[in-house]
């Protein structure tokens, strides 16, 4: 094995994201896998998956270095290190372009507001996880409402001609709140239209925290929610930089990154 | 064993038999049936009598002169406060309680007991962080809005459970916030006592307003010759005026001290020294011993070369009052990160010692320290009388960062956060806003005021953490 390999392993609340990149920085590998009960089963099961098309590595061992991530990040017993998903997702969008300085990074159960220095670390941070308003969760909670599939549900607001504004900022009254609309006999697609609107705007109070300074760009899960990039653009008055890697593993990606970087230091 | 370690183990044991001592002398003193009747009409008492646990919480991590400061800081706190408490056993025709906005200064140069119904609320949870949710509730249930600062709801529920002394006055004021004016209502409904409404003017900078505010002691001076035993002594209003005067002269010298870096003592040993000594018994000879020691501590430790924290890394302003159910905040962040607060917003003022001159001057000098309090002052308006603090403060004791303890129930300071964050992202200062509330720690617990420390030293400060 001529070239070294570092691997980030992200292990959110619903899904472990893993990536593998070589000593040229180049993502070599990648996988999204569904949370098991154990972080550790996921972390195992997510990087097996974003190994399988390197047929260089036999297995986890033969990572030159190994940093976890997230949620389980100190669960994952086999990682050289761990580091705070914040860092994590500054680092990954920043090897994903350096011009942007201000990230919104919308996970399974928590949103962060993320500020990022010139070398891609961390300046500022707001983050809400204490309520599951305008999160991945919420999102799911909202599509198994309108009885579709959380893309078709991402995509429905797009068709909006107007928008039912959503009050309740608790998710579990917005529940309330949107079932009654339906029931109304409302146009879905515009209470999906007030959804994401809804949830745009704690994103932008979130950002304001940390200060706005574009480039701005979405991670995350719910970064592939089509409806809430609109959203957001609108409530930023902001282009929403797409990010050349899936958004969901930016978080593995930048552990990743950390992981050359302590290998070599 | 290292023989530095066992004395520092030796220094916390002596504090905490003295303590214990002055304990068990006072229940004595009072009688074991007297004592257990009072137990169960204020079963706080219980609570104070585990101060031990707070003795162990500060000191724990600490070594040296910083260690004896903390016990020896402790130990003062204990005796005024035995003193506080044999003043509901002993003098209670003397009794009157007194918001935290009015000097007790004054009352105890008319030969009255004061007594402050917040002091319980802010260090019951010093000692046992979960034990005024009971109160909290009690206010809560009486109608108060759950998002009313938990600390004048400890005061209502205190109230409404009737666990406040019988005094034969109230004195109260127009100050620090709604809160704190709504309490005063329900002691008065609950104690029956008359009462006396300060009215502290808004523009207090003003000449006018220190006038003014004088001319209100004198009323309350007249209303409570009027109401109670109380007689006003003049030349013991000068002498405690005069005392506290020797008293804020050594806290500058302890200020002059700590600027320097790395500081020779930090946290809880000067903040919670000013909180009590200032607000509670300023005046008296032993609060200003307490100073005077501190003074000598620390020219110990500049003359020896030794840092109260070892390995100072980063100089932390705290912002706001303390988190008083996670009091050890600052001695977990010396240990995990090398953080060492240096001075906080409760204590620092630029205020002129009092002058002794005339009663004129004496009533406007000690009606400016109330009217320029940190709490008033910083809430009031404008809010450059916020930010001017902060930045001098950043800029005479070399401070890294600030920590603001972001209690959710000062919706004051709350309405500034935002504006700081911009201010202090212009001035290229770290902050770190705690989500906590004051009382309550089932808003945020320990853990989790902890995490948002871990989050903000890891991601913005990139600290490495010392232990884990």
């Amino acid at each position: 094995m001529t070239q070294k390999y570092y691997g980030g392993c992200d292990i959110g609340s619903t899904t472990g994201k893993a990536v593998i990149i070589g000593d040229t920085g180049i993502i070599l590998g990648s996988s999204i896998v569904h949370r098991e009960i154990d972080p550790e089963e996921t972390a195992v099961l997510a990087l097996e998956q974003a190994l399988k098309n390197i047929p260089e590595i036999g297995s986890i061992k033969d990572l030159a270095y190994l940093i976890g991530t997230g949620y389980g990040r100190s669960e994952i017993p086999f990682a050289n290190e761990n580091i705070s998903e914040i860092s994590c997702h500054a680092m990954g969008v920043y090897f994903c372009d350096r011009s942007i300085k201000t990230i919104v990074d919308i996970g399974g159960q928590d949103v962060k507001g993320i500020s990022i220095n010139d070398d891609g670390t961390v300046k500022e941070f707001a983050m809400n996880d204490k309520c599951a308003a305008g999160t991945g969760r919420f999102f799911e909670a909202m599509a198994r409402i309108f009885r579709m599939d959380i893309a078709d549900f991402s995509d429905l607001s797009l068709n909006a001609r107007g928008l039912i504004p959503i009050t309740a900022q608790c998710s579990v009254f917005a529940e309330t709140e949107v079932i009654s609309l339906l029931a109304g006999k409302n146009p879905p697609e515009n209470i999906a239209a007030g959804v994401q609107s809804a949830v745009a705007k704690r994103c932008f109070m979130l950002l304001k925290r940390v200060g706005i300074i574009p480039k701005v760009t979405i991670t995350g899960g719910c970064a592939k929610n089509r409806g809430l990039i609109k959203a957001m653009e609108k409530a930023l008055k902001e282009r929403i930089e797409p990010l050349c890697v899936d958004p969901q593993v930016i978080g593995a990606l930048g552990a990743a990154v950390y992981a050359k970087m302590r290998a070599l230091k | 064993m290292k023989m530095s370690y066992l004395k520092d183990r030796a220094v916390t044991s002596g504090y905490k038999m003295l303590n214990l001592m002055a304990i068990a002398k006072m229940g004595i003193k009072h009688g074991p049936f007297d004592m257990i009747r009072d137990i169960r009409r204020y079963p706080w008492l219980l609570d104070l009598a585990k101060v031990n646990r707070l003795v162990t919480k500060l000191s724990r991590s600490r070594s040296g002169n910083y260690r004896k400061a903390v016990g020896m800081m402790l130990n003062g706190i204990v005796r005024e406060m035995i003193n506080q408490v044999e003043g509901i056993f002993h003098r209670q025709d003397k009794l009157v309680l007194h918001e935290d906005m009015v000097p007790p200064e004054i009352l105890r140069a008319m030969g009255l007991s004061p007594w402050m119904p917040e002091l319980l609320g802010i260090l019951l949870p010093m000692i046992v962080p979960n034990v005024m949710e009971e109160y909290i509730d009690a206010a809560e249930n009486e109608g108060i809005p759950a998002d009313v600062c938990s600390l004048p709801k400890t005061v209502i529920g205190l109230a409404v459970k009737d666990r406040l002394p019988r005094a034969k006055a109230v004195i109260t004021s127009n100050l620090p916030c709604d809160g704190g004016m709504s309490s005063y209502i329900y002691i008065e409904k609950q104690i029956k006592a008359p009462v006396f409404r300060l009215d502290i003017p808004h523009n207090f900078k003003d000449e006018r307003a220190e006038i003014y505010f004088a001319g209100e002691l004198r009323r309350m001076i007249i209303w409570l010759e009027e109401h109670t035993t109380g007689r006003m002594d003049w030349d013991m209003l000068k002498e405690i005026c005069e005392e506290r005067n020797r008293m804020m002269e050594y806290e500058l010298q302890l200020w002059e001290m700590i600027a320097a870096r790395p500081a020779p003592l930090a946290a809880d040993a000067v903040y919670i020294s000013h909180l009590w000594f200032y607000n509670v018994c300023s005046g008296l000879k032993s609060s200003t011993e307490i100073f005077r020691r501190l003074v000598m501590l620390a020219e110990e430790n500049l003359k020896n070369g030794v840092a109260a924290v070892p390995d100072e890394k980063y100089r932390a302003l705290l912002w706001n009052p303390p988190t008083m159910h996670m009091i050890d905040l600052f001695a977990v962040a010396e240990e995990r990160y090398g953080v060492t607060c240096i001075m906080d917003s409760m204590s620092f003022n630029r205020l002129p010692f009092i002058d002794t001159s005339s009663r004129e001057s004496m009533l406007q000098g000690i009606g400016r320290y109330i009217m320029n309090g940190p709490m008033a002052r910083h809430t009031r308006g404008p809010m450059e009388n916020y930010f001017d603090d902060i930045f001098y403060i950043i800029k005479r004791f070399s401070i890294d960062m600030l920590w603001m303890a972001g209690h959710i129930g000062c919706k004051n300071t709350q309405a500034l956060n935002n504006i700081m964050r911009e201010k202090c992202r212009a001035e290229r200062i770290p902050v770190l806003i705690i989500d906590y509330d004051l009382a309550d720690p089932r808003i945020t617990p320990r853990e989790g005021i902890l995490s948002q420390v871990d989050h903000f030293m890891e991601n913005v400060m990139k600290a490495e953490r010392r232990i884990k």
